[in-house]
C-alpha cells in the first residue's frame, strides 16, 4: 500500500487540478454569456451580478469633463487611468454609447491614475492640459485609442506633443500647463472623489451613481442597463 | 521497475520533499488560477495594488500557442509529483527534482525580467509563483545535502 499511496495522491492532484480547469472554465464562460445576453433571458446558474448602492462621494475637479446635457435622465462617470488596457477597451465601449443615446446620457471622465502604472499621471497630465484649452475629449480619444504607441515608449513627451499639435491647441501652452498646479490639483480632486467613493480598481463606471460592477461593462450589458435606467426615468415622470 | 529503487527515506531527509510538495501544491493552485483566468477569457480590471492586467495580456503570457500558465501549472504538477515519490523513498524522483526546478528557477528569473524590464508591471500571482520556485530550490538543496550526508 505504501508504495502505491504515492501514485495515489499524485492521481488525486491531477483530477483535481485538470477538474477545476474544465468546470471553473466553463462556469465562467457561462457566466459572461449570461451577462452579455443582459436580460432575463435563458437559465442562471450563477447570480447575475447587480449595480451598487447609491454613492455620491467628494464633489471632484471643477468643472468636470462631461458629455451630453446636464439635464440627462442617465448619468455615467467614469473613473479611468490612461494606461490601464481594460479602459482602453471601454473607451470604444463609452464613445458608442454617446452615439447611440446622444441627448439621453450624460457622460463623466474622471481622472484616476494608478501608482503602479508610471505613466499614467502624464497621460492624465497631458488630459487635462489639453482640456485647459477645451480639448479633453479630442485628447482623451488619441490617448485612449494610441496605448500601445506610448505606453512602451522610451520618451512620451514628443508623443504627447504630437497629439497636442494634431488637435490643434498651442503647444508650448500645453507643455507648461502639463506641469501645472491647475492640472495636478484636478487629477488629485478626482482620485479624492474616487477613493471617497470606494474606488480601487480601473475602469470603475458609475451609472446615475450606482457602481457597475466589471462584468457588466460590455457594450451589451451596458445598453441594457442603461435602456434600463431610461425605462424606469419614463416610468417615474 | 520504479519500485525497485524504492526505499524507506530517514525523517530528517524525509521532510525536505514533504516541504518541497506543499510548495509545489501552492505554486500549482497559483498556476491554475492563472491558467483558468486566461481560458476563461477574462480580463480583469486594473487595481491600485496589481499588474496582472498587463502581464496576463502581454504577448509573453502564450508560448507557441499554449498559454504560459499552463506550462507552468505542468512544471509544478512535475514538481509535485517528483517531490511526493521522493517523500516516500524513490531516490530517482529526488534525482530527477533538481535538473526540473534548476529549469522552472532559471524560467522564473526570465519572467521577473520580463515583467521588471520589458512589460514594466508586476503582477502578484506571477510573482508568488517565483517566490514558490525560488523556495522550491533552496528545500531541493537542503534535501540534496541532506541525502549526500
Amino acid at each position: 500500500m505504501k508504495r502505491i499511496l504515492p501514485f495515489i495522491i499524485i492521481l488525486v492532484v491531477l483530477g483535481v487540478a485538470i477538474g477545476s480547469v474544465v468546470y471553473m472554465t466553463q462556469t465562467k464562460s457561462a457566466s459572461n454569456e449570461n451577462v452579455n445576453q443582459a436580460g432575463p433571458v435563458g437559465p442562471k446558474p450563477t447570480p447575475a451580478p447587480t449595480l451598487g448602492p447609491v454613492k455620491t462621494g467628494d464633489p471632484g475637479a471643477d468643472p468636470p469633463h462631461t458629455m451630453g446635457p446636464a439635464n440627462a435622465p442617465v448619468r455615467i462617470e467614469e473613473f479611468g487611468d490612461f494606461e490601464c488596457p481594460p479602459c482602453g477597451g471601454f473607451h470604444p465601449i463609452l464613445k458608442q454609447m454617446h452615439e447611440e443615446f446622444g441627448d439621453k446620457l450624460h457622460i463623466t471622465f474622471r481622472e484616476f491614475p494608478l501608482a503602479n502604472h508610471e505613466r499614467a499621471i502624464p497621460a492624465a497630465s497631458a488630459a487635462e492640459a489639453a482640456g485647459l484649452q477645451g480639448k479633453f475629449w479630442e485628447m482623451h480619444a488619441l490617448i485612449f485609442e494610441h496605448q500601445n504607441e506610448w505606453k512602451l515608449a522610451f520618451d512620451i513627451q514628443p508623443i504627447f506633443e504630437r497629439y497636442a499639435r494634431s488637435i490643434g491647441i498651442d503647444v508650448e501652452r500645453f507643455k507648461r500647463d502639463m506641469n501645472s498646479d491647475r492640472v495636478e490639483q484636478r487629477i488629485f480632486l478626482d482620485g479624492k472623489r474616487a477613493r471617497s467613493m470606494g474606488v480601487g480598481s480601473t475602469p470603475t463606471v458609475f451609472l446615475n451613481n450606482r457602481e457597475v460592477p466589471f462584468q457588466m461593462l460590455p457594450a451589451d450589458t451596458l445598453r441594457g442597463l442603461i435602456q434600463k435606467e431610461l425605462q424606469a426615468a419614463g416610468t417615474q415622470k | 521497475m520504479v519500485s525497485a529503487a524504492h526505499t524507506d527515506l530517514p525523517v530528517k531527509t524525509k521532510w525536505p520533499y514533504v516541504t518541497a510538495a506543499l510548495l509545489s501544491l501552492v505554486g500549482l493552485t497559483d498556476a491554475v488560477y492563472l491558467t483558468i483566468q486566461h481560458l476563461a477569457g477574462q480580463s480583469v480590471p486594473c487595481s491600485v495594488t496589481a499588474g496582472c492586467e498587463e502581464v496576463l495580456t502581454s504577448p509573453y503570457a502564450v508560448v507557441a500557442g499554449i498559454p504560459l500558465a499552463a506550462l507552468g501549472a505542468a512544471a509544478y504538477f512535475s514538481a509535485f509529483s517528483l517531490t511526493t515519490l521522493a517523500a516516500f523513498g524513490y531516490r530517482i524522483a529526488g534525482i530527477l527534482l533538481r535538473p526540473l526546478v534548476a529549469v522552472m528557477v532559471l524560467v522564473s528569473l526570465y519572467l521577473f525580467y520580463l515583467q521588471a524590464v520589458v512589460i514594466r508591471a508586476f503582477c502578484q500571482f506571477c510573482l508568488l509563483s517565483a517566490a514558490i520556485t525560488i523556495a522550491l530550490l533552496i528545500v531541493v538543496l537542503v534535501a540534496w545535502k541532506k541525502g549526500s550526508q
